[in-house]
C-alpha cells in the first residue's frame, strides 16, 4: 500500500474527504527545517520477522509499566519511618505502632481505590521485567547476537540487568514490612563484611549502624529517580544504538551480513509493536487482579527483633540467597584480621556471574580468532562449545535459586534442611559441567548431522 | 522461519486485513470467493468488541468500588482485547510487504577507518599541542574529582567503637519486652524468653534469648563458669552470619535456628555452630542474679554482636 493512500484512508475511514495528516505533516516540515524526510526515511526501518525480536520489547513494555503505576504509588508513599499508630481498614493491624511508610503501603493497599491492584501490578512488572531481561539476554547469547558490531550494546544490556536488579531491591525495601527490613539487615551485613572499607562503608549508606532511622528516605529518591534515570539512559543508549544498527535477522534466503530482510516499521510492525506493549499491560493487570504478592500485612511491620521463616526475597535476588545459604561458615582468621564466609557468597559470586557476561564477546572474538562482523545469527546448536558454557552457566545459577528456598524444599519434601543443603553444595560442582558436557555432545551430533 | 515473499508478485500479498481499497468489489457485486487464505479477521473484531466492553466494565466496576478482581480483570480485559487486535492485524500486514535494506558496514578502507581519529586529532591539536598546559589541565581535573570524595564522610558516621558495643553495662537488668524485670522465678527450667537490657525494650544488637536450662544439662565454656548463675544462660540474638534474628528454638534438639539461613547453635554447648552459614557461636552474655532475685548483667558482652567484620579481632 502505497503511504499516500494509507494517509488518504485514514482520513477517509471515518469519512472525511481530506486526511487531517497533511496539514500536520506540513507544520511539521516546517517547525523541522526540512526533518519530515528524516521521518519519512524512518517509517520504512525494516524490522526482521522473528518471534525472537519481541523477547526484549517485554522488558521494555515492563519498564514503560513500572513508570506509570510507580507515579501512582508515589503519590500516596510516605518515605519516613517516623512511628505512627495504624488506624487503616484492616483489622488486625489496627492500634498497633508502624512506621509512617508502613502505614502509608497499608494505606494505599487498602483504603485506595484501586490502588492495591496498582501495587500487584508494579510488582509484578518488576519480576516480569528482570525476566524478560534474562530472556533476551540468553537469547542473544545463545544465537550469537553479542558479536561485532553488537559488542557496546551487550555491555549496555549487562549494566541495564544489575541496575534494574538492584533497583528492585530498593523497591522490596520500601514498604518497611518484616521482610524489607531483614533484607535490608542482610544488605548491611554484606556490605560490613568487605575488608578494611566494609563497616565504613555500611555506615555511609545506612547512615549509622543498623538499624537506622532514615534508610528508607534514602533508598526512595534512589528508586524512583537515580536508578530509573539510569535505567531510562541505558535504555535510551541500547535502543538508540539498535535502531542505527538495526536487528540481527537468522539465516534465510537474500539475507547475509550486509543486507537485511524483513517489513517496514509502519504500518504493520508499530501495530504489532503497539500490540504487544497492551498485551504485556494486559498481562501483568490480570496477575496484578488475581495473583496476591508481597501482602505486606501479613509479613507485619519490621522491627529488629522480629523473624519469620521461610522468607525469601524476589526471585531475581534467589542465586544470592542461595549462595548465602549453601556457602559454609568457613570465616578467615590471620592474627585479628578477619575475611567472614559471607564476603565469598554475597561479594565475590556476583563478580564471578557478571565478569564473565561483560568479557564474554571478547573471549568469543579471541577463542575463535574472529574479527568480521556478523549481522546473521547463528542458531544455538551450530556452536556447540558455546551452547555448552551457556547451559552450564545456567545450571549454576538454578542450582543455587534452589538453594535459595532451600527450607521450602525441605519442607515440600519432608526432608532435612541438612540434608537438602548438602545435596545442593554438590549439585553447584556437579551439575554445571555435567549440563555442559551433555550439551556439548548432543549439539555436536545434531550439527554433525546437520551440518549448516 | 517466514520465508520472504518477493514484492510484486499479484496476489501473493495482502490479507484480508491488507487489501487494498481499489481491490475492494463493486458495490452491489456478489462477494468474491477468497482469492487466498489469509488469517481470519475474527480475532481483531472480537479483540475490539472486548476492549470496548472491558473498558465500560472497568470504568463502572471503579465507580461502584468494587473489588480489585474485577476493576483489574476488566482493565486486563481491555488492554488485552485491544492488544490482541493490533497485534493480530500487525502480524497479518508483516507478510504484506518484504523488503530489503542495508545493514550499516564498519569501514574497510584504511582512510576510512581513521578518519574520525583524523578529524579529532585536528581538531583539537590546538590544545595538545600546549603541552605543559594540556597535561595540567588534566591532572587539575583529576585532583578535582577525587577530592569530591570527601563529600562521602558526610552521609555516615565513622564506626569507632559502635560495632563493639551494646547497651549493656554492668548490673544492667534483664527486662522483657514488656519492660518487665526478669526475677530467677520469671523464667522457670526448661523455659526461654526475650530479654533487653532496662530502658532499651526493642535494642536491635542487645536483644538475648534467655534460656534456664533444666539442671545439670548446660556444660559452660571454660573460663566462662560463672557467666550462667542457676543455669541461666543469655544468648546473643543476632545472628553471627548475616544479622538475622536467631528466633526459631528447637526445645528437642536444644538449638536455636536462624529463619533466614539455617544456621543452627547449640544451646547447651555455648551456641556453637552445628550446621549453615554461620561462622561464629553467639555471643553469650555474662548474667548475674542480684539481691532481689532479677538477673543483670555482669558487662557488655566480651566480643563484638552480629556479623563479622574485618578488624572484629581488634579491640
Amino acid at each position: 500500500m502505497s503511504r499516500r493512500r494509507l494517509l488518504n484512508s485514514l482520513g477517509s475511514a471515518f469519512g472525511v474527504r481530506r486526511s487531517p495528516l497533511r496539514p500536520v505533516a506540513r507544520w511539521t516540515d516546517r517547525n523541522l527545517g526540512g526533518g519530515s524526510r528524516l521521518v519519512k526515511e524512518e517509517l520504512r526501518h525494516v524490522f526482521p520477522d522473528s518471534w525472537a525480536f519481541f523477547l526484549g520489547e517485554i522488558a521494555l513494555y515492563c519498564f514503560v509499566i513500572l513508570v506509570v503505576t510507580g507515579i501512582f504509588l508515589s503519590l500516596f508513599f510516605e518515605a519516613s519511618q517516623t512511628p505512627t499508630v495504624y488506624e487503616g481498614a484492616y483489622q488486625p493491624l489496627q492500634g498497633s505502632e508502624v512506621s509512617a511508610a508502613y502505614n502509608s503501603v497499608l494505606g494505599l493497599s487498602f483504603n485506595v481505590k484501586a490502588g492495591l491492584l496498582i501495587r500487584q501490578v508494579h510488582h509484578w512488572a518488576a519480576l516480569v521485567f528482570v525476566a524478560a531481561l534474562i530472556i533476551h539476554l540468553l537469547r542473544m547469547f545463545f544465537t550469537g547476537a553479542y558479536r561485532k558490531p553488537r559488542v557496546i550494546n551487550w555491555l549496555l544490556g549487562i549494566v541495564l540487568l544489575i541496575t534494574v536488579g538492584m533497583n528492585g531491591l530498593f523497591g522490596y525495601s520500601l514498604p518497611d514490612d518484616l521482610l524489607s527490613g531483614v533484607g535490608l539487615r542482610v544488605a548491611y551485613s554484606i556490605t560490613e563484611s568487605i575488608p578494611f572499607l566494609g563497616p565504613w562503608l555500611a555506615s555511609i549508606m545506612f547512615g549509622g549502624e543498623f538499624p537506622t532511622s532514615g534508610i528508607i528516605a534514602r533508598i526512595y529518591p534512589a528508586h524512583i529517580l537515580l536508578l530509573p534515570l539510569g535505567i531510562m539512559g541505558l535504555l535510551g543508549l541500547h535502543m538508540g544504538i539498535l535502531w542505527f544498527q538495526r536487528h540481527t535477522e537468522f539465516p534465510g534466503p537474500a539475507r547475509d551480513d550486509r543486507t537485511m530482510v524483513g517489513t517496514p516499521m509502519v504500518p504493520a510492525y508499530a501495530l504489532r509493536t503497539v500490540g504487544y506493549l497492551l498485551l504485556v499491560a494486559g498481562v501483568l493487570t490480570a496477575f496484578g487482579a488475581f495473583l496476591q504478592i508481597n501482602p505486606v500485612w501479613l509479613y507485619g511491620p519490621y522491627t529488629p527483633f522480629d523473624a519469620t521463616t521461610q522468607a525469601q526475597p524476589d526471585w531475581y535476588m534467589g542465586w544470592m540467597e542461595g549462595g548465602l545459604r549453601l556457602m559454609p561458615g568457613w570465616d578467615i582468621r590471620i592474627g585479628w584480621f578477619l575475611l567472614p564466609a559471607v564476603f565469598w557468597p554475597a561479594v565475590i559470586l556476583p563478580g564471578l556471574v557478571f565478569t564473565p557476561l561483560l568479557v564474554w564477546p571478547f573471549v568469543d572474538q579471541w577463542a575463535l580468532n574472529d574479527r568480521g562482523f556478523h549481522n546473521v545469527l547463528t542458531y544455538p546448536s551450530q556452536r556447540p562449545g558455546r551452547l555448552a558454557v551457556g547451559a552450564g552457566f545456567v545450571t549454576f545459577l538454578t542450582v543455587l535459586l534452589l538453594g535459595g528456598a532451600d527450607d521450602v524444599f525441605a519442607n515440600i519434601w519432608n526432608l532435612d534442611v541438612v540434608t537438602v543443603v548438602h545435596a545442593l553444595r554438590a549439585m553447584v560442582f556437579v551439575a554445571p559441567p555435567l549440563v555442559a558436557a551433555v550439551t556439548y555432545a548432543i549439539a555436536r551430533k545434531r550439527s554433525e548431522r546437520w551440518p549448516v | 522461519m517466514k520465508t520472504p515473499r518477493s514484492e510484486g508478485i499479484e496476489g501473493a500479498a495482502g490479507g484480508p486485513l491488507g487489501d487494498r481499497p481499489d481491490a475492494r468489489p463493486p458495490a452491489g457485486a456478489l462477494p468474491s470467493p477468497p482469492h487466498r487464505s489469509g488469517p481470519p479477521t475474527w480475532p481483531v473484531t472480537l479483540g475490539l468488541v472486548v476492549t470496548i466492553a472491558g473498558a465500560v466494565g472497568f470504568a463502572v466496576s471503579f465507580i461502584l468500588g468494587a473489588g480489585n478482581g474485577w476493576i483489574g480483570g476488566f482493565l486486563a480485559a481491555a488492554l488485552l482485547g485491544l492488544g490482541v487486535a493490533l497485534a493480530w492485524w500487525g502480524r497479518d500486514l508483516a507478510g504484506d510487504e518484504v523488503i530489503t535494506a542495508p545493514y550499516p558496514v564498519p569501514h574497510e578502507d584504511p582512510e576510512g577507518r581513521d578518519a574520525l581519529a583524523s578529524a579529532l586529532e585536528q581538531d583539537t591539536g590546538v590544545l595538545t599541542r600546549r603541552r605543559f598546559l594540556f597535561r595540567l589541565l588534566i591532572v587539575g581535573g583529576a585532583v578535582f574529582a577525587f577530592s569530591q570524595v570527601v563529600l562521602l564522610g558526610a552521609l555516615g558516621p565513622r564506626p569507632r567503637s559502635s560495632l563493639r558495643t551494646t547497651a549493656w553495662t554492668p548490673g544492667a537488668r534483664l527486662v522483657d519486652s514488656e519492660g518487665v524485670p526478669v526475677t530467677r522465678d520469671a523464667l522457670a527450667a526448661g523455659g526461654t524468653l526475650v530479654a533487653f537490657p532496662e530502658g532499651h525494650v526493642g535494642s536491635a544488637d542487645a536483644q538475648v534469648a534467655l534460656f534456664h536450662f533444666v539442671n545439670g544439662d548446660f556444660k559452660p565454656q571454660p573460663g566462662r563458669e560463672s557467666w550462667s548463675p542457676e543455669d541461666f544462660v543469655a544468648y546473643s540474638r543476632v545472628c553471627t552470619h548475616v544479622g538475622c534474628v536467631v528466633a526459631q528454638y528447637e526445645d528437642e534438639a536444644q538449638r536455636l535456628v536462624c529463619p533466614c539461613h539455617q544456621s543452627s547453635f547449640d544451646l547447651l554447648d555455648g551456641a556453637r555452630v552445628v550446621f549453615g552459614p554461620a561462622g561464629r557461636p553467639l555471643p553469650q552474655l555474662p548474667l548475674a542474679i542480684d539481691e532481689q532475685g532479677c538477673l543483670v548483667a555482669q558487662s557488655d558482652f566480651t566480643e563484638p554482636v552480629g556479623p563479622g567484620f574485618w578488624d572484629e579481632g581488634l579491640s
